[in-house]
């Protein structure tokens, strides 16, 4: 069996080490705006949050190795090596203390993606053995069982049957020709069995065709978080695998963050080629429904209620207006937080931050931004889009003692569907 | 605020040692600055002694009309040690896009900086100032035409960094709008030098400020106020692909047989011979390239007036060949071994890419 070791490690930062590493490790001017974007500098006021500072292990190889001033640093013997030590003591701060939420990214005067190499970075700690057990533990299980909550088909089978039992609609498992592929994160099968049953009433009504595959439903990524490009290949591939075997045309990203992130954006890149069919985030999916006037909604929510942008979808993803389409189409009090859309502030949880109980004490400090935002708005009812954040949500507010009730979007919509007119 | 003032009053050889500069680094880096310049070899000594012990100059960087290329291009700098020395070693003491400060805070580190450093800081001015009407760009309520006079005042010197400062670039283009005008056609009692180009070549900005603090003075400009050592000769001159020129093979269109095989492309309207500038020698991107090499002519930018010179893929009417002017433009030792550095990070990377072993859940834990 093999291990993990400091030289793989720092061969996998020296992998990392391409054009956009170099040119922004040597166009950071040290100006330390990215400290003010972060949520967990402006909630503990330490530095050692500062954004860039993060990645002073990646620095150090990139200034040691690859430039011509480091290298004679380096003859001269005044640089500092790169060690088990200093991955240890970085690992809290790349891992526990980033949600790769990119809001750092936004604020760069000379465009430096933080949130990117963070993401890279992390690629030399987990060859290296540094990364917390909560997220080896969710790779183990995804990779295993194929999910990282453990969840395998037959739980999935029979909250299907439950959904099916209740609301007396079908959901389609293995079909092939569907249009579409909808896809799940074990959060939603097991905390938010609502979701399942809003596709179904939703596509019902508007006459989509759709499937969940038996073999590849759940679309979490701890690859991506765990920051192994290995292990999210495999991830992906399985999906795919699955679309391509059923022959659809479009597969749906639950309104899970960082799967979205995973299987939109990383995907193509990590298995190296195009997909056959295309990837849709569900909001993207529903708002186009609503603007071809397939989407059929009575009533109104009448309280006072405010969006939270996930990082991945929103800032990351570019899905900004849809959530605020679909809102607008059921609720007739949304307010807009302050900082809203691309400038948002991340809930705490993401990037494998929630997967890692280690940084819970952090997690919670840094869920100070959110309540901040929200008391400043005093709103009855929080919305949001992604299974993750709302947990996370519902766990700030809790701790804090604010009561106020989390929705999910699509949920939300699907409770105001007008009822089939038989 | 006094940590600051402690280490505005340190020389550059002391500022070096404290962060870990040995003698011998700093000796090289004198060396490279050396052969940047042009200078011989003999000169290392002196530009060590006089940088030992120059003082951090405060530099007070200006930003008016302008597209905040230049200052994109500066801080993409990658030359091997100058940029990065420099820049650690001089005291930047305001400028719009880089400082954190912001409304009254920013303009008050303006005058503090003027204060404290009078009669001794340098200028930098990137952006074209208006003159037709002070409201078409103004900072903090102070017109561009008040925050140059007032703060060139007590100056030792002023940098046009980019077109924009230098010839009015494209804020002056025709019908120049809003009277933009250049650094130079405002500030006649103190030096002004041009560092063109839209935007400017970083090692070129930076060579500047070394001169001056290695010399104390400027260096010798020509006839257009830019310094000679990189605007001394033109891209024609420098250019790979002047064979083909002399041969008389052009490149019609830009993906004929010629251009596969990398003729000239002056008939496809490339400016290089009336162009002074460093991108032959310098390149770009730490070395990697430079328009002409990646298959698309020079437009001019480092000339006066370069946006009204006819189209970009217009050809000059007459091959021009008496513009050799003769200087003694050194190819920097920095952009050799730039080069070679380049050359060196690929392998390193590949190397690693090839050792590379898949991550599995097997070994995400270390066995000790
Ligand atoms: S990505 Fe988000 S959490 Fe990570 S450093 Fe940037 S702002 Fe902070
Ligand atoms: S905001 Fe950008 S330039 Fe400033 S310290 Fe952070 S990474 Fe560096
Ligand atoms: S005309 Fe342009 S391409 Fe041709 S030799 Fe001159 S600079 Fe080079
Ligand atoms: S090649 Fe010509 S137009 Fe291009 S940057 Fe150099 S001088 Fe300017």
């Amino acid at each position: 069996m093999s291990e993990a070791t400091l030289e793989r490690g720092m061969n996998a930062f020296r992998e990392q080490m391409n054009a956009p590493v170099a040119s922004f490790f040597s166009s950071c001017v040290n100006c330390g705006m990215c400290a003010e974007a972060c949520l967990f500098y402006t909630e503990t006021g330490d530095p050692k949050y500062t954004p860039i500072h993060k990645l002073e292990p990646l620095r150090r190889v990139w200034e040691q190795e690859y430039t011509l001033w480091g290298r004679l640093k380096s003859m001269l013997g005044l640089s500092k090596p790169v060690t088990d030590e200093l991955l240890e003591e970085w690992e809290t701060l790349i891992y526990d203390g980033c949600t790769l939420c990119g809001r750092c990214s936004m604020v760069c005067p000379v465009g430096n993606d933080i949130s990117y190499m963070i993401r890279r970075a992390r690629e030399g700690f987990v060859a290296a053995g540094y990364a917390p057990e909560g997220i080896k533990g969710a790779s183990r299980r995804a990779i295993t069982i194929g999910s990282p909550m453990g969840v395998k088909f037959p739980a999935l089978a029979a909250q299907i049957k439950h959904v099916e039992a209740d609301s007396g609609l079908t959901i389609p498992v293995d079909v092939e020709g569907a249009d579409y592929m909808a896809l799940l994160s074990s959060m939603e099968i097991m905390n938010f069995p609502e979701y399942l049953e809003a596709l179904a009433k939703i596509f019902k009504q508007a006459g989509v065709t759709w499937t969940i595959s038996s073999e590849a439903f759940e679309a979490t990524n701890s690859g991506i978080q765990i920051g192994s490009s290995d292990i999210a290949r495999e991830l992906v591939n399985r999906v795919v695998v699955a679309a391509e075997k059923l022959k659809v045309k479009y597969v749906i990203s639950p309104e899970c963050g960082h799967a979205y992130t995973a299987i939109r954006w990383e995907g193509p890149n990590l298995i190296g080629r195009p997909y056959d069919f295309k990837v849709v985030h569900i909001l993207e999916l529903l708002d186009e429904l609503r603007s071809a006037g397939r989407l059929k909604t009575e009533g109104t929510e009448d309280d006072r209620l405010t969006f939270h942008d996930p990082c991945q979808i929103v800032r990351k993803g570019g899905v900004l207006e849809p959530p605020r389409n679909l809102l607008n189409m059921v609720a007739t009090n949304f307010v807009d937080m302050n900082d809203s859309r691309e400038m948002n502030w991340c809930c705490g949880g993401g990037g494998g931050v929630s997967a890692n109980e280690r940084a819970e004490e952090l997690r919670i400090k840094a869920f100070k931004r959110k309540k901040t935002q929200l008391d400043e708005l005093n709103v009855e009812t929080l919305v949001t889009a992604c299974a993750n954040c709302r947990l996370i949500i519902e766990e700030g507010l809790e701790e804090y003692r604010m009561e106020m009730p989390v929705v999910g979007l699509t949920e939300m919509i699907a409770e105001h569907l007008v009822e089939d007119e038989k | 605020m006094a940590d600051d003032r402690k280490k505005l009053s340190m020389t550059l050889g002391e500022s070096l040692r404290q962060q870990g500069v040995s003698r011998r680094g700093f000796l090289k880096y004198c060396a490279a600055t050396a052969s940047m310049m042009a200078l011989p070899p003999t000169m290392v000594p002196a530009i060590a002694q006089a940088l030992e012990k120059a003082k951090r100059p405060s530099v007070i960087w200006l930003s008016f009309q302008e597209c905040t290329g230049c200052t994109e291009s500066l801080t993409r700098s990658h030359s091997p040690s100058v940029e990065n020395l420099i820049f650690d070693h001089i005291s930047l003491d305001y400028h719009h896009t880089l400082q954190v400060a912001s409304g009254d805070a920013a303009e008050a580190a303006r005058e503090a900086a003027m204060h404290e450093n009078e009669g001794k800081y340098i200028v930098v001015v990137d952006g074209s100032i208006p003159l037709a009407n002070p409201g078409y760009s103004s900072i903090a309520g102070i017109s561009n035409l008040q925050m140059l006079e007032e703060t060139v005042a007590g100056a030792a010197a002023v940098v046009a960094v980019g077109s924009c400062a230098a010839f009015g670039g494209l804020p002056h283009a025709n019908p120049n709008p809003t009277g933009a005008v250049s650094v130079g056609e405002i500030v006649k009692d103190k030096p002004v030098v041009n560092v063109s180009g839209c935007p400017p070549i970083p090692t070129v900005i930076t060579g500047v400020l070394a001169h001056f603090l290695t010399f104390g003075s400027l260096p010798e400009l020509d006839a257009l106020g830019r310094p000679m050592v990189f605007f001394g000769q033109s891209i024609h001159d420098r250019c790979y692909r002047r064979p083909f020129y002399d041969k008389g093979l052009f490149a019609e269109t830009f993906d004929d047989e010629g251009a596969r095989k990398g003729w000239c492309l002056f008939r496809l309207g490339c400016k290089g011979p009336m162009t002074y500038n460093a991108c032959a020698t310098a390149k770009w991107n730490q070395g990697t390239s430079w328009p002409v090499e990646s298959g698309h002519g020079c437009l001019g930018c480092s000339e006066p007036d370069f946006w009204d010179a006819g189209g970009f893929y217009n050809a000059l009417s007459i091959p021009d060949s008496d513009l050799t002017r003769k200087t003694g433009y050194v190819v920097g030792a920095g952009v050799a071994l730039g080069a070679a550095a380049g050359a060196l990070n690929r392998s390193t990377r590949a190397k690693a890419a090839a050792k590379h072993e898949t991550v599995t859940i097997d070994d995400l834990d270390k066995k000790s």
